[in-house]
């Protein structure tokens, strides 16, 4: 009886390590990919991917709620031993930053021939595709419709707005953008008069749309994905496009982008991958899925509520330059989020 | 002796392998600038009065969250434990429910009670669900996730330190006083250890949480290290910002060994069933029975309903089961395999620190008790620099690095519990079977174990639990396409759809549940059958 426990256990002991110990990501067909964009909408894109390549794919995700923490800092502290052959990132700043680094791989995907120019690396470090705008969610119920982001530094909206944490996300993205396109003086100044005027700073992008969906604030600048997400959800909100005035800067617009690892474990799948997110059948996907984003090859087919990157004014930006920018204003950002 | 020396030898290397190489690494870069010693880091940590009103905040939350939950889990341990009241079983179950689950996702659940549209908002005012809404989305309501979280350590702890009172004790006293006296005079002041040291664990996992606070907008302490690291990649700064946090930890275990200093027991030997003499509530018994079902409706039942309601149909669990059934089942074994490596370790761990066998063995209890209040991505981070080598790719690239951040975090649980289930074992029993010539490991497995084992499942079921609901360490170091359930959620919550994550967490609910259930059927059946 004794010896036949032992066994068992031998047995058990040893299925369970073979489990523990058995997922080695030097697996020949498969890829391995950290993602920060949503899983709900970047995990039917990499499953439509396995299915049609057979390459198997092995993810780590992350989130822009969780700030993205998880994969960056994975990425960084892998530095010299890279695990991960592709980096799906929310936006291209953080996939900028990694080509600072010496972690991403320069790499020209065919893919990438019908996107514009300013939505990728010249060298091919990282590439953009299938875009979210910033875009104002605003409470239907609002007598005044805020129609630009300046309206955060408006008295007519004293104590009426929220704002994603600017130290996180793709709100440090876009307060960076203004910083190269209206330069310090001004940026400064309109961060000192959002300061005034009250402005609630929310923990994230989704916790800022869940704020005015139910009342509590008028608007807030936000990812389209997140306001489409509400909307969807029936929520009584409407998404304005800002800034679309001749004067005026344009919406800016944040593309996912994508990052071959420098040393990746499998560069020929990894580069495999990086053709197929960059196709504009994935574009076609994102835009149908309730991501709701903007398709940045000209011509995909897109449902009503996604409009075409040509159909609204962009910012223009340099997002290599936002990147630097980026890093010399956190300390000055973290001072104003009083971090 | 020599082979009680090497396997304690053994179990302090490895952990120094595990928890202390990871936190030397770490700490090497938080004073390291630009390859030359620096204490930048932590002069820049210091230069405004900001991590001072955090640390403040992060000491009131603490302070508080530990009180609440002693008052409320001493009382409900000692009437659950020590009355007659009915369904005590499933009073204790139903309380110890929220801390088998991810802290977030109570918060979620009391969001979707009391947010701006929640659950409360088509039953009360709109007066009263802004205020109601204020207070959770503060730090009352922080104090009450956490809490209620937290709550069932104490409550838990206060039942098993009550079995260890020596009955005749409390039978002499009896002859005096009556029952109140007794346990005001004699009983209470028995278990006092046990209510100390789950209170202070509860004050640590308080103060290190960082989570619930951020949910809740609460500016906490551990917002510095998570700031360093998610917005800087600063990885020496973030390490200099989780120090005073050690530092912390190590003046409370400080306080917690003095006041523990002078004791002394006079416990029963360890035993099985369930013979302890009970209190009768009497004419009271209907008021107590209430008090403590409303208490269960406010922090246990309302949140749990408000996660039924929000899973909506059979629908959703189909679906969640489908999302995210191989994240269940990579969860249950890791905990499953995570708790019994942590109990073998805690084991000698423990027997190291009750026998003092070795001069470190003061060292290993501070370290191990360390490496629990610390941020887990403080541990994270220490285990990717140290692992991610090609050398060692065959560990790094599989579970084996969740089992490591188990091992690196959790030690100080099942080493606690085996320390308190030693106490009650004299030591006379050991000597005795040395002296009919026994060596140390026959006598550890025959005569120790076998004395300690109710205490040995205890701490497996607890790190069983820690394990399970983890999200820290997994989260950096869950190799690909390996995620954990709780990780699955907080990765899901991101836009996913309302009724997939309430289900979803409601499966987590589940899976932790019935294992522990059906453990506790084979303890019962085992105490029957004896």
């Amino acid at each position: 009886m004794n010896n036949a426990i032992v066994r068992a256990t031998c047995a058990v002991a040893a299925a369970v390590m073979l489990y523990v110990s058995g997922c080695s990501s030097k697996d020949r067909n498969a890829v391995v990919v950290y993602v920060s964009e949503d899983q709900v909408f970047s995990e039917p894109v990499l499953r439509d991917f396995e299915k049609e390549t057979g390459i198997r794919v092995k993810a780590v995700y992350d989130t822009e709620e969780a700030k993205s923490a998880g994969v960056m800092n994975r990425l960084l502290a892998e530095k010299d031993n890279p695990q991960a052959d592709v980096y799906w990132a929310y936006e291209p700043i953080r996939a900028a930053l990694l080509s600072q680094q010496g972690i991403a791989a320069a790499y020209q995907s065919p893919s990438a021939l019908g996107i514009p120019a300013h939505f990728k690396n010249p060298q091919g470090y990282w590439t953009g595709f299938s875009a979210r705008a910033r875009v104002l969610i605003v409470n239907k119920s609002a007598p005044d419709k805020p129609t630009s982001i300046l309206a955060y530094a408006d008295p007519a909206f004293k104590g009426k707005a929220v704002i994603a944490n600017p130290l996180f996300g793709t709100t440090t993205t876009e307060i960076a953008a203004l910083f190269t396109l209206w330069g310090d003086e001004k940026a400064k100044a309109f961060l000192a008069g959002m300061k005034r005027n009250g402005v609630k700073v929310a923990t994230s992008n989704g916790e800022s749309a869940d704020f005015v969906a139910s009342g509590q604030f008028t608007f807030a600048l936000v990812d389209s994905d997140d306001a489409a997400n509400r909307m969807v959800q029936g929520k009584p909100v409407e998404m304005i496009y800002p800034d679309q005035g001749e004067n005026e800067p344009g919406c800016f617009i944040v593309p996912n982008a994508v990052v071959l690892i420098n040393g990746g474990p499998h560069p020929d799948a990894g580069k495999k991958l990086v053709d197929y997110l960059l196709s504009r059948e994935t574009e076609r996907k994102l835009a149908q899925s309730d991501a709701a984003q903007i398709p940045l090859h000209a011509g995909v087919e897109t449902p009503a509520a996604v409009r075409k990157i040509e159909s609204f004014k962009t910012m223009q930006i340099d997002y290599a330059t936002v990147a630097r920018k980026m890093q010399e204003i956190q300390p000055l950002l973290k001072e104003w989020a009083g971090l | 002796m020599m082979a009680r020396r090497s396997v304690l030898i053994i179990a302090v290397l490895l952990l120094a392998v595990i928890g202390l190489a990871p936190m030397v690494v770490m700490f090497a870069r938080s004073i390291t600038v630009d390859g030359g010693l620096s204490l930048e880091f932590y002069r820049n940590l210091m230069a405004s009065d900001r991590p001072w009103r955090l640390l403040g905040n992060s000491l009131t939350l603490a302070s508080l969250v530990a009180l609440l939950s002693t008052l409320l889990g001493v009382s409900l341990g000692i009437v659950l434990g020590k009355t007659d009241i009915p369904l005590r079983r499933l009073f204790t179950l139903l309380f110890t429910l929220p801390l088998l689950i991810p802290s977030y996702i109570t918060a979620l659940s009391w969001a979707d009670v009391l947010g701006g549209s929640g659950l409360a908002s088509h039953f009360v005012s709109a007066a009263w669900i802004k205020t109601a809404s204020a207070l959770l989305f503060g730090l009352p309501g922080c104090v009450l996730v956490l809490a209620s979280t937290f709550m069932p350590v104490v409550m838990l702890a206060t039942m098993i330190y009550l079995r260890t009172i020596n009955p005749r004790l409390e039978e002499a006293a009896r002859l005096v006083s009556r029952p109140s006296g007794v346990l005001r005079a004699i009983t209470i002041p028995l278990i006092r250890p046990g209510i100390v040291l789950a209170a202070t664990l509860v004050f640590l996992l308080a103060l290190g949480d960082f989570g619930v606070p951020t949910f809740l907008r609460v500016d906490v302490f551990p917002t510095e290290s998570f700031t360093q690291f998610s917005a800087f990649y600063n990885f020496g700064a973030a390490t200099a910002a989780a120090v005073p946090l050690a530092i912390l930890t190590i003046a409370v275990l400080g306080g917690e060994q003095l006041f523990l200093r002078h004791r002394t027991d006079e416990l029963r030997p360890a035993s099985g069933g369930d013979d302890l003499p009970r209190l009768r509530l009497g004419r009271g018994k209907p008021l107590v029975v209430i008090a403590v079902a409303v208490l269960c409706l406010v922090i246990v039942v309302i949140p749990l309903i408000a996660l039924l309601v929000q899973s909506g149909s059979a629908g959703a669990y189909i679906r969640a089961l489908h999302t995210v059934g191989d994240s269940l089942v990579r969860s249950l074994v890791l905990a499953a395999v995570g708790a019994t490596a942590l109990t073998i370790l805690g084991f000698f761990v423990g027997y190291l620190i009750h026998t003092r066998a070795l001069a470190v063995w003061r060292a290993v209890d501070a370290w191990t008790v360390l490496l629990f209040a610390l941020p887990s991505t403080v541990i994270g981070i220490g285990l990717i620099a140290l692992w991610n080598r090609p050398a060692t790719n065959l560990i790094y690239a599989t579970p084996l690095m969740i089992l490591l951040g188990y091992l690196a975090q959790y030690t100080a649980l099942t080493s606690r519990a085996t320390v308190a289930g030693l106490a009650l074992v004299p030591a006379s029993m050991e000597e005795a079977a040395a002296v009919t010539g026994a060596g140390w490991v026959r006598r550890v497995i025959l005569i120790v174990v076998p004395l300690v084992r109710r205490t040995l499942m205890g701490g497996w079921l607890i790190a069983y639990i820690f394990c399970l609901r983890d999200t820290g360490i997994t989260m950096l170091v869950y190799p690909p396409g390996y995620d954990t359930l709780p990780v699955r959620i907080l990765t899901l919550m991101a836009n996913g759809a309302p009724d997939l994550i309430a289900a979803a967490s409601v499966l987590m609910i589940v899976a932790t549940v019935v294992p522990l259930a059906i453990l506790a059927l084979i303890l019962g059946k085992q105490r029957r059958s004896r």
